[in-house]
Formats: C-alpha cells, structure tokens, sequence
C-alpha cells in the first residue's frame, strides 16, 4: 500500500493500482510559473475591488454613498448603517437561517447516506435506477417545480414555516449529494469489507464503522454544501413562507431593499452583516470547509 | 457498543428503515398546524410591505381591541406583493383581506370569483359612501362594481425638476411642448441630462408612455385599451406616442445611459439632486424619496408641476396619470365579510387619515384637505391634493389597469422600445399581436 | 500515460468482487428515494403535467394537448431566450473553465502565500447570490459607480449594463466572480490527487512546465474537468437570481435567458401552463447535456471517480 497518507484507508481498491504518490509535505511546487503568479494577483484585484467597495460604501453616510468616487475611502465612517439593520431584526433573521441550514444538513445526510451505500454496494436493478434518478435530478431547476411545490406544500400544512423551505432544499441538495458519497464510498476498497465480514460484521455496522468513518470527506463536502443551499435559497423561502417569524436571511435582505427604500449604505450594510456569521465559520473551519468543498471534484 | 445495538443481522435492518420511513412521515404530519389561514376568528390581511405599513398595523391594532374577530396583517415585502398575492389567491391560504391597485389588478380574481362585491355595502353605508373622493372609490373598481375601499395616500405622477437649475439657466418649468424643446436644448448645451429616467427598471419609462398618449390622444385611447380592446393599441395616437418617445431619446433628452440607471438604488432620483439631471417624472414619492437621501435639496430646489403640452394633442394638461391609490378587497370566501367590511369603514375615519397625513402621504378621504397643513410637508401636500381634485381624468398606471397578461408584454415592448431594440411601428405591432 | 494498466486493470477486478459481502439491504435507500421523489420528482411530474394545460393559477387547469408546445417551437421570444442561455452557458464556461484550472492547479502548490490568497478567493462564495447581485448592481452604475472612474482604464464602457452584449457579459462574469472560487476548490483538490512520480518521470525525460501541464496535469484532472463542466452547465443554463436582481432581463429582451422567460411567463403573466413548458425543455435540455457529458467520459458509471486518472 505504499506511502499514502492515510494507511488505514487505502483509497485504490486493487494493490496492483498502488500508486507511489508523495505525501503532501513532499510535493513540489508544481507549475510554479510567473504567469499563473500574475493570473492569481489580477483575480485577487478583481475579488478584492467589490468587497472593498461593500464595506467601505456600508460605513458611508447615504449622500456621501452616491457621490461618484466609490472607490474613497470613507472620511467620515459611521456605524448607523449597522445600528439600522440591528435594528431591523436582524438576528431573528439569522437564527431562522442557521436552523434552516443545520436541520437541513442533518437531513441531507441522513438520507443520502444510505442511499449511497445501497447504490454502491448492490447491483440490483432498483439500486441503479434510484441513482440514475438522482443522477437527473442533478438538473432539475427550482423554478421549474416551485408551482407544484407550492401546492404540495400547501396540502401538507406547512406553509410558512421553516419545514417549507427545508424539505425542499433538502431534496434539491440531495442529488449533488448522492453523487459525491457514492465517489466517495467506491473508494473503500473491498479488502476492508472482507476484513469485517470475517469478523461477522452486518452491513449496518460495516456503515457505521468502515464506510462513515472512512468517507468522512465526502460526508464534510456534502454538509458544506448542503449549507450553502441553505444559506443561499431564495426562490424557496419567497414563495413558500410569509411571515416575519418564518423569515430568511436571503429574503431578509430582498425585504430590506424595499424598507429602507433607497438607502444604499443601509443595503450594503445588511449584505456586510449577513456574511458575518458564515465567515467567522470559515475562519475557524476553513480548512475542514475548503477540503469539503474541494471533494466535490471526486475526490 | 455500536455493534451491540445493531447486530442482528437485516431483520433489525429492514426495521430501521421501516422505522425511517415513519419518523419521516410523522415528521411532516407532526408540523402540519402551518398558518391556516382564517380560522378561529382571524381575518388575515396582505399589505405591501413597506414603511406606511405602520399606519394600517395602528388601525389593525385598534380595531383588535374591540372586535372578537381578530385581523392579522402580514406586510409582504413589496417587490414580491403581486406574485406573493398570486400564489396564495390560488391556494388554500388565501387572505381575507388583501392590498390591491383595483381595476385590471383584480382583474383575474374577480373573474374568478374570489373578490367580495362591496357595491352595496358601500352605497348602504354612509361612512364608507361618503367617505372618500368619488372619483378615486369608483378609479378603483371594474364594470361599474367596487369591489375595494381606499385605504393609503394618492399617488399621482409629476414632473419634478431642479429650482436652481432652472433658474441658474433662466428657465421656467416647461407648460408646453416647445418650452419642453427648449429646456431639452439648453440643459444639453450646459452638459446637463434633461430628464432623469430609471431605464433599468421598465415602469419609469412606463410613466413617459402614459403622459404622452394622455396628452397626444386624450385619456379616451387608453380606457378603450382598459376596456379589453386590443385593437386599440393602433390608435394613431399610440404611434405618435411611441415616435415621440423615440425622438427624445435620438434627441438625448435621457441622456445616454439611462438604459443601466435604476430608479430602486436611488441612481435617479440622485442625478436630479446632484444637478447631473435637471427634470424627473415620476410618481409623487419622489418628495420624500428625496427628503431622505437629501433633504437640503428637497426642502429647497426641488420644484414640482403638471406634465407639459404636446404639440398637436388633443389631451387636457390637467389630466394626471399615477395610482389614485391603493385599496384593501375582500375575499369571497371569507369567514368574516362582516367584521372585514367594519374594519374598511375605519379607512374613511379622520384617525386613519390623521395618521395618514403624519406619515407624509395625502389621503383619499373627503375630510382630507383641511388635515393638509399639519402635514410635515403642507405645500407639496395641498398641492398634490388639488392637482388630483382638480384633474378631469386620473387614469390608472397602464400596469395596474390591465391585467398582468397583459401588462407584463407591454412592460416588456416599452423596454425594447426605450432600448432601440424595436421601431415605433413595430412596438404598435407588437402591442396589437399580445392576446 | 504511464498509469494506464494498472487502472484499466482496477476496473477488472473491482466489477467481478463489488458486494460480495456487506451487501446492505436495497431496503435502506427508500426512505431517502420516497422524500426525493416526493419533493422534486412528483413536482416535476406536476409540472410537465401542467405544460399540457391552460392554467392561470387561480382557476382549475384546463387540457389543451399539445398547445403549449407547438407554441413553444413557433415562440421567437423562446427561440431568443435559449439562444441566450446557450450563449450564457458557452461564455460562462469558457470564463471559468481555464481560469479556475490556471487558479485551482497553481493553488494545489504548498506555499503559503498560496494559502493566504486561496483564502482571499474564497470569500464570494459565502456571500449569497442576492447580495453578491445586489452589490454589483451598485457597483455597475453609470453615474456613481465604480464603473465610472475605473472603467475607462479597464476599456470598459460605463453603460455597459445598458447594452445588449455588455449586460449578459456582466452576467456571465458575475457569475464566474461568485462560483469560481467553486471550481477552483475542485480543480485544487484534483490537482493534489496527482501522483508526484507522474512529474518526476517527466522531468526525467526533461518535459518542461508547459510540456508537463499539457501532458500530465490535464489529462490527469479529465473527470475533475467533467464534474465541474457539468455543474457549471447545468448552473449556467439553470441561472436566475442574478438576472432577476440585476437585469430584468434586459435592455429590452437581451439577458431574457429561458428561467427567467420561465419566472416571466409564469409569475409575471401567470401563463403558468406554457411556464411549464419551457421549464420542462429545460429540464430536458439540461438533463440531456448533463447525461452526454458523463457517458462521454464515463464518470457517472458505477465506479470510482479516482479509477482512469
């Protein structure tokens, strides 16, 4: 098995697909070259100009907003902006979002991950259709079922509460996330499910104790992004909730567009304070969120 | 101790995900109390959701106080309220109560049989008959029926301008098509835009098309349009509309890119206060659009007046066009009609106006004109009041009186038209074609 | 390549021992098919049920056969709008395909100032898609902007939401500034699963940077490049909220691209039957290019995505 980074799991199921890649440490820097260097600064400039542009323009007051030099720095900063969205019930805003987003996730992977073990471990006919559908599924658009959506919904009682936006979400994340468990879960190589049998484990403890632990990248990209779907739906939350109660982050910030009418500054403020809490995520889970996310590739 | 748990091989398995199944489906009956619309004594009542909405919760709130049947208001975020409206209208979480423009607005639900017809409870209620300018309650109603009650201020649409602009270019606002020529001229020598004009959203222009076919054909082309005739729209005076427009914009009276300058942003409404734009058109919120974002400008330059003259028109220059207001509608199907229509009659009450008037908006009460001065703005209040008591005719905004299938193309055509994707000719082909 | 066998090697023994043991019961994925067929796939069905009648939302659908759907193929404004999500989806991938290989490759490397600006690109994705169109709405204002000053210096005309082609680049490019940093991530991580000897060998036989780009790392990120191609198709053709917030669709009709003729059609014209239509042919239409995509490279079959590389 050569000199993987993790013996205990040999990602290659066959010893003759061994392969004598390096650990991380020992990689070299590859395509280290000048103009990859000088592509990477000019992205950085053009990511950087409208962030800054945010946050400088949110500690504006509104005429010295729109004075035609965006790019100023503020000479006079303020905090109302904040204060007005604050304000505003903002924080409800956010805790609807994150229970939104966590229950989602929970859902998400309590469903799919068992779908992507039957996909991968049997062969029957039901097995490949399930994910042959959920294959499809990747394509579907949200607008296209909103309309049914909604009447299902409605027939279900849960219109305008947070169910309404969860399940949905949850549905439309769950193909992305079959796929990606499914790569994850061929990577478990086959020895290791003899290993158990011959220790008379079941498939349910083969789940818990070989496949969970061992796809645990795949498990981290699929709650990272399922996370994002939440965090990010709009269409569901517009149609499928009304009240204040109910409300989203995303819908939060459409709603403040139309209450502070054209205060500009007041937008960008309420656009600053709903990154903040997914990025103080990131800051503390930035590596855990980068490497989920970069699962999605297959790995 | 997993393995202790979950070792006895698949019948426990197939339990598990029988026992999944379940927890699933309780799971969704286990949260299906969602709000059930009018049950138990609530009557729900959809608002646009923006700042006036304070007025109509202080009357929501009073009339909980002494009624069994409790009204609860839910303010729908304003860019969503007609869709919003829409979706529950079909569904079986209709309001009892909802927020409306009236005519082709209703439109729909009216043919569906989902509005109340207020008609006789109107005409047998002094309070609500008399409560309100004639000519607003019926604006709002279709076929000679009223189906809804009055509840927020006027707005109609005016011409705006900058005072020190004019008076610095020895101008006065224009009342006729040539002074209307000769601003254009002199603004553009001095480098300024003419006309502010909000071209990234399409109802901004939407206000140049109404005036100009107002004062061009008179307010009778658009009724006939109004009235369900398509064949309308081949008025001539629909073409001259259409050229008129596509001569101010070759003339650079919107200036170059007003194509990608919202009107939501507040990118508008600025050019005027910043002396980039020296003219406005735009619905009677400007006023205060501008108190907020300048109030230096708007207590000091900023002037209002009618829509000019066209060369050649037959239109009366007092007409107005705008929203004469907007309206609460009952739904059909309520529960409650009666407590519904007790909670309209106190739109016409000089509470409600009052609290109206405070908010800066002009009510549509006939009590309303002496409450004008305690206004936080009398003269652009009383004045307003008077331009819309004073107009032969206030026709409805074009997207409000024709129903949405048919609003929404048109809204669609102006854009292209505004945008030069589309001649003048073929904008009246287009606008005959949409069935 | 010098890994060939071995895989195709992989690929042999891995199809005759797959489930011989710890064979769950098919019975476990039901629960997660009921609730995805229930929340998307009857929704689905309902719609293209729908794209056969006349309905307005209000009263009950009426069948119409086929009406919709001839419609649908004598529509120029349909026509237009799917000659504009192709043309979305072509200059969306053509954008953000080279840019997030070149910025996903070179950012596999271990430096640490690699890290640092990795960390930087990363920060639009957690903004939402509401704010991120929110933000630069403002940004693109022609009289207040920052369009105005730097534009200029940049070659980029003021107006340019204002014109045909400037206002769907601005989508596209909007676009690309949200969800690169996505495909970034996944070309960093496919990058890092390349075996260091491939290089090494390389080297040996004296292939240059450029030589070992082509040669290797390409070759090497084929399955990484499919995933990402589909989800940036699939995204591009399916696209929405930016166009709402940000366009309208327009000038005129020319970023009316088909979800947003769809939300037209259907929440704005309550033509929600012929909205069905068109969101069924997109369905269709994406669903095809997805499908095409994955038997063309073989990645959705039953296999390991690492097998092949």
């Amino acid at each position: 098995m050569s000199t993987d980074t993790r013996p205990a799991a040999p990602r290659q199921g066959s010893p003759a697909a061994s392969r004598s890649g390096g650990g991380p440490a020992r990689r070299r820097a590859r395509l280290g070259n000048p103009l990859a260097g000088l592509g990477s600064l000019v992205w950085l400039v053009i990511v950087v100009v409208p962030l800054y542009t945010l946050v400088s323009a949110s500690l504006m007051r509104q005429d010295q907003a729109l004075n035609g030099e965006p790019l100023a720095i503020p000479t006079d900063p303020t905090l109302d902006n904040y204060r007005t969205v604050l304000d505003s019930g903002f924080l409800s805003l956010l805790g609807n979002t994150a229970i939104v987003a966590v229950v989602t996730v929970a859902l998400v992977l309590v469903l799919s991950v068992p779908v992507a073990y039957v996909a991968v471990r049997t062969r029957s006919r039901l097995s490949s259709l399930a994910f042959r559908t959920f294959l499809l599924g990747v394509a579907i658009p949200a607008q296209a079922v909103i309309v049914p959506l909604y009447l299902l919904i409605g027939k279900m009682g849960l219109y305008d509460t947070l169910w309404a936006i969860i399940l949905p979400t949850a549905a439309f994340s769950m193909p992305v996330a079959v796929l990606v468990l499914s790569g994850t879960m061929r990577d478990v190589s086959e020895e290791m499910y003899e290993a158990m049998s011959l220790d008379g484990a079941t498939p349910l403890r083969m789940l818990w104790q070989l496949v969970v632990p061992l796809s645990k990248a795949g498990i981290s990209t699929v709650a990272i992004f399922s996370a994002l779907q939440a965090w990010n739906g709009f269409l569901f939350p517009l149609i499928l909730t009304q009240s204040e109660e109910n409300r989203v982050l995303t819908l939060g910030l459409f709603n403040f567009m139309t209450q502070f009418g054209v205060n500009i500054p007041a937008v960008l403020a309420a656009i600053v304070l709903s990154v903040v809490p997914i990025f103080l995520v990131y800051l503390v889970a930035r590596r855990a969120l980068i490497n989920g996310l970069m699962g999605v590739g297959g790995k | 101790m997993r393995s202790g748990i979950f070792s006895q091989g698949t019948r426990t398995t197939r339990w598990a995900a029988t026992a999944a199944a379940m927890a699933m489906t309780g799971l969704l009956a286990g949260c299906g109390s969602g709000d059930g619309g009018s049950d138990g004594g609530t009557l729900t009542a959809y608002v646009y959701g923006d700042d006036a909405v304070k007025v109509q919760q202080a009357a929501v709130d009073s009339f909980n106080k002494t009624s069994d049947v409790k009204i609860k208001l839910v303010p729908v975020p304003g860019t969503d309220y007609v869709n919003k409206l829409r979706s529950a209208m079909g569904s079986p979480n209709a309001p009892d109560i909802f927020y409306n423009w009236g005519a082709g607005s209703i439109k729909p639900y009216v043919d569906a049989g989902q509005v109340a017809d207020l008609t006789s409870a109107v005409n047998d209620d002094a309070t609500l008959k008399d409560g309100f300018i004639p000519s607003i309650m019926t604006a709002g109603g279709l076929d000679g029926k009223i189906y809804g009650v009055p509840m927020r201020g006027m707005q109609p649409v005016m011409l705006f301008y900058n005072k020190s602009l004019f008076a610095q270019h020895k101008l006065e606002p224009p009342t006729t098509w040539e002074d209307l020529q000769k601003a254009i001229t002199t603004f553009k020598d001095a480098g300024i835009t003419p006309f502010a004009l909000g071209g990234a959203e399409k109802w901004p222009e939407l206000m140049w098309m109404e005036y100009l076919l107002d004062r061009i054909g008179g307010p009778e082309v658009f009724r006939k349009i109004q009235d369900g005739d398509t064949d309308g729209w081949g008025d001539p005076a629909v073409l001259k509309t259409a050229q008129t427009v596509k001569e101010l914009i070759d003339d650079g009276a919107f200036g170059k890119n007003f194509n990608s300058v919202d009107y939501a942003s507040g990118a508008a409404p600025t050019l005027l206060s910043k002396g980039k734009a020296a003219m406005h058109l735009m619905g009677s919120w400007e006023y205060s659009t501008q108190l907020g974002k300048a109030p230096e400008f708007a207590e000091k330059d900023l002037g209002w007046t009618t829509f000019p003259t066209v060369a050649g028109g037959v239109g009366d220059a007092a007409n107005i066009v705008g929203n004469p207001t907007n309206y609460w509608s009952v739904n059909s199907r309520t529960k409650h009609k009666d407590a519904a229509i007790e909670f309209l009659k106190a739109m016409a009450s000089e509470t409600y106006a009052q609290d109206l008037v405070d908010n800066g908006d002009v009510p549509t009460t006939s009590n309303a004109a002496s409450m004008l001065s305690g206004s936080p703005n009398p003269q652009f209040a009383t004045d307003q009041y008077q331009m819309v008591e004073k107009a032969p005719s206030f026709t409805l905004s074009w997207d409000q009186a024709l129903e949405s299938k048919y609003a929404t193309p048109l809204l669609t055509e102006i854009s292209k038209l505004f945008a030069g994707k589309t001649s003048p000719e073929q904008f009246v082909e287009a606008m005959k074609a949409a069935k | 390549m010098s890994d060939h066998t071995p895989a195709a090697k992989t690929r042999g023994d891995r199809k005759a021992a797959v489930g011989n043991v710890g064979r769950p019961p098919v019975g476990w994925a039901v629960p997660g098919i009921v609730f995805f067929v229930v929340f998307a796939i009857v929704p689905l069905g309902i719609a293209v049920y729908l794209s056969f009648c006349d309905w307005d939302g209000l009263n009950s659908p009426t069948m119409t056969g086929l009406d919709n759907w001839t419609r649908l193929f004598k529509d120029s404004e349909f026509g237009q709008a799917a000659w504009l999500s192709l043309l979305l989806t072509t200059i969306s991938w053509v954008f953000q395909t080279p840019v997030a290989l070149l910025l996903g490759v070179w950012a596999a490397g271990r430096q640490r100032s690699r890290a640092v600006l990795s960390a930087i690109f990363f920060i639009p994705l957690l903004l939402s898609t509401t704010a991120i169109a929110m933000l630069f709405r403002a940004l693109l204002d022609p009289n207040f902007g920052v369009i105005k000053s730097i534009g200029p210096w940049i070659g980029v005309d003021p107006n340019v939401m204002g014109s045909s082609t400037g206002a769907l680049l601005v989508v596209a490019f909007v676009g690309g500034w949200q969800f690169m940093p996505f495909h970034t991530l996944i070309y960093q991580g496919g990058a890092r699963q390349i075996p260091d000897v491939l290089y090494q060998a390389a080297a040996i036989d004296g292939a240059g940077m450029v030589r070992q780009f082509f040669h290797i790392t390409l070759p090497q990120l084929r399955h990484t490049m499919t995933t990402s191609s589909v989800l940036m198709i699939v995204g591009s053709l399916t696209y929405f909220d930016t166009v709402l917030i940000m366009t309208r669709g327009g000038p005129g009709t020319d970023t009316t691209i088909l979800p947003y003729l769809m939300y037209r059609t259907g929440f704005q014209t309550y033509d929600l039957g012929y909205a069905a239509a068109i969101a069924t042919a997109l369905v269709i239409v994406a669903t095809g290019i997805s499908l095409l995509m994955v038997r063309l490279t073989g990645f959705g079959s039953m296999r390991s995505t690492r097998e092949g590389m």
